[in-house]
């Protein structure tokens, strides 16, 4: 009955507790969702780092992980390769060379880092041949050995990320709704070709007004890409002498992941292709990457692997990406950094709605007082409304940030504007937000905690009364 | 034989500067199932002398024994306690929870005393219907007449089974009917239940129905005369 007469309680003043209520769930709606995205950067980014990127465990020469020089190959790479067969636990590997080579085209050139892989193999532990994008050719293929795959960002700097406005991306414009005034001003661009997404952008600026460029600039700039595949690329390496030499590949398609960082290093081509450019008679292996069944195993792993490729080096994910190993340990660091901030806010909600009760229930807590109820359940009561009061509130805000995190988890929530920046420290433009129930059972533990902490302030001036003062009052 | 026991009792308050002394050298008797008023103009001290039989108040010297129990040992949880099993309160403004029925009004008392369910609804429903109300059993005090609250308050008083019950001024806010009424049903308890009742007032209509009249003048009893009911 307790139970009942603090429920009751809470609705005595059915406005300021509503107000209460809102606040408190508006306050967990801004947490989940603030802990979805954060959750969903985090998850695409151990993704992107686990799958694109370092997989579960490297090994490498130790030299190499200093100087990463064509000579420092993995010591006895097929045996070790032969052992990494016979353990359990491991979904996949492969063998790697990586060369520090410089990239040319007739209009720039860049420094890269070029992996020779078997594209086939390399499928099963990397989601690169995912990544290619729209309109961007395809993935390495064995058949055509002087492909090239390389990124959208190493496009852009070799400026074989190209615009060109057609007569046919006119008409397909034209079948978008783009008005006809649109299309004239387009009319003056045609058969022009921009070797830059920054010259398009600009010359969009100078003929379009900022209502157009706003509507229609994002359309007019998808349609006019040109990517220049089977465009030629000379890469440059130093052979196994330290001499000076050239090979010339064919972009066979343009990939992008949510790393530009990554992207704008890492090209790729078939290993032997490679070879032949080195001149070796065998293919240097500089990287085994493997890729485990649970991650949660890689230190376990690692120890396994250290024994047996003896003097190489042994690295988890965690020693090759520590971006995402540090959001990995901080996280649950940050949930409650965020949840505290806002309960802390919401706490001072609460104790002044639960004073301000006290206050209007003086003469009946005297009153109860006098009859005989007792100092621990008068808290108690208190203690319940206060509970009852921000559990309302944290329940309907639990129930509408998970719906909204299911649909925003679907659409994504595309951070247009910044995009680039994020790209550029390795996080998605594009999140998709994530939220665990270890979360929401976190975040009742911390609405029943800051629930609990907030009554105790009103709760003991109640218990403070004296039922003859309290009696008295009007 | 005697359940109250009142003997030089003497209440002061600190008050800012000035002492009040509010009662002073107050000894008096009480029976079982006396049917007692407390008379005296406003300020001459009785709620004061009421709050210290219903060990709200302490005194500032002097004994206040119920039952063999001085209430000046107890500690103020014990005093709780006891207050709950008793005494029963009945005040001026009803003071009834409003969120709640006057069945669950009456029912809370005996939900503190821990008694089951079934108990604690037939003692209210018994008490309810006693006092005529056993037809409006599910109104919550909002929806009730200032008489019918106040009888409210009495069964709730009654509830717990106390050794007397103190009413502050009762009949205050009600009108002559609702009076009446009430004193009726008082009366009747007070047979049926033999409780011991205790009330100050400053209503003729209640001073009649009194079987004892205590006069309190200045803190001190003026008189203290027993009477036929008229």
């Amino acid at each position: 009955m307790i139970w009942s007469v603090a429920w009751k309680n809470i609705w005595r003043n059915k406005k300021r507790s509503l107000v209460v209520i809102f606040a408190v769930t508006l306050g967990i709606i801004a947490g989940v969702l603030l802990v979805g995205i954060m959750e969903g950067w985090f998850r695409e980014r151990l993704d992107s780092a686990i799958y694109n990127e370092v997989s579960h465990i490297q090994i490498h020469n130790k030299e190499y992980v200093k100087n990463e020089e064509i000579n420092l190959t993995v010591r006895n790479p097929d045996e070790t390769a032969q052992s990494i067969d016979s353990l359990p636990g491991l979904s996949a590997w492969v063998k790697r060379t990586k060369i520090i080579a410089m990239a040319n085209t007739p209009w720039a050139n860049t420094g890269v880092l070029i992996y020779g892989i078997d594209p086939e193999k390399e499928k099963s532990i990397t989601n690169i041949y995912k990544k290619i994008v729209t309109d961007g050719g395809r993935y390495l293929t064995a058949q055509n050995p002087g492909d090239i795959l390389i990124s959208d960002k190493t496009a852009e700097i070799l400026k074989l990320k190209q615009y060109l406005i057609s007569d046919s991306i006119i008409r397909e414009l034209a079948v978008k709704k783009v008005p006809a005034t649109v299309l004239a001003k387009l009319e003056t661009l045609k058969d022009k070709r921009f070797r830059s997404p920054k010259d398009f952008r600009e010359v969009l600026k100078k003929e379009f007004s900022k209502k157009e460029l706003d509507r229609y600039g994002p359309l007019i700039t998808e349609k006019a890409l040109d990517y220049r595949i089977r465009n030629k690329i000379q890469i440059s390496i130093s052979d196994r002498e330290g001499n000076p030499i050239q090979g010339i590949f064919r972009v066979c398609g343009i990939y992008k992941t949510t790393n530009t960082g990554f992207d704008q290093t890492a090209v790729f081509v078939n290993a032997g292709e490679l070879a032949k450019l080195y001149g070796g008679d065998d293919l240097l292996t500089h990287e085994i990457a493997v890729l485990l069944d649970n991650m949660d195993q890689a230190e376990v792993m690692k120890e396994k692997l250290s024994h047996i490729s003896g003097e190489n080096t042994v690295r988890t994910w965690k020693e090759l990406a520590p971006d995402a190993a540090m959001m990995n340990d901080f996280m649950i660091i940050y949930y409650f950094i965020f949840l505290g901030i806002i309960m802390l806010a919401l706490a001072f909600g609460i104790i002044n709605t639960m004073l301000m009760t006290i206050l209007e229930r003086t003469k009946e807590l005297g009153m109860l007082m006098a009859i005989g109820m007792n100092r621990r359940r008068i808290f108690g009561m208190i203690m319940l409304e206060t509970i009852f009061l921000t559990f309302v509130g944290a329940a309907a805000g639990m129930l509408s940030g998970w719906t909204i995190i299911k649909i925003l988890g679907r659409t994504g929530i595309h951070f247009a504007g910044w995009g680039e920046g994020f790209e550029a420290i390795g996080y998605a433009a594009k999140v998709y937000p994530v939220v665990t129930p270890e979360f929401f059972v976190f975040t009742t533990i911390m609405v029943i905690t800051t629930a609990i902490i907030s009554s105790l302030w009103p709760a003991r001036k109640a218990l403070k009364l004296n039922p003859v003062d309290a009696l008295r009052t009007v | 034989m005697n359940v109250l026991v009142l003997k030089l009792v003497n209440k002061i308050y600190n008050a800012s500067e000035v002492k009040v002394h509010a009662v002073k050298d107050v000894t008096i008797d009480f029976a079982e199932a006396e049917f007692t008023c407390i008379v005296g103009p406003s300020g001459s001290g009785k709620t004061t002398l009421l709050n210290l039989i219903g060990g709200l108040d302490m005194p500032t010297s002097g004994e206040i024994i119920i039952g063999g129990t001085n209430l000046s040992k107890l500690k103020s949880s014990q005093l709780i306690d006891f207050r709950l099993n008793n005494i029963g309160f009945v005040f001026q403004s009803y003071n009834l929870i409003p969120v709640l029925t006057a069945l669950e009004n009456v029912e809370f008392i005996l939900l503190l005393q821990k008694k089951t369910k079934a108990e604690r609804q037939h003692r209210a429903i018994e008490l309810l219907t006693q006092v005529g109300l056993g037809d409006k059993l599910h109104k919550r005090p909002g929806e009730l007449s200032g008489g019918e609250q106040q009888r409210v308050a009495v069964a709730r008083a009654l509830a717990s089974r106390p050794r007397f019950i103190l009413a502050d001024e009762p009949t205050a806010n009600l009108d002559t009917k609702s009076t009446e009424n009430l004193l009726e049903i008082m009366e009747k308890l007070n047979h049926e239940e033999a409780m011991t009742f205790i009330f100050s007032t400053h209503d003729a209509r209640v001073v009649n129905k009194a079987h004892r009249v205590i006069t309190i003048e200045d803190g001190r009893v003026k008189s203290d005369v027993e009477q036929l009911p008229h």
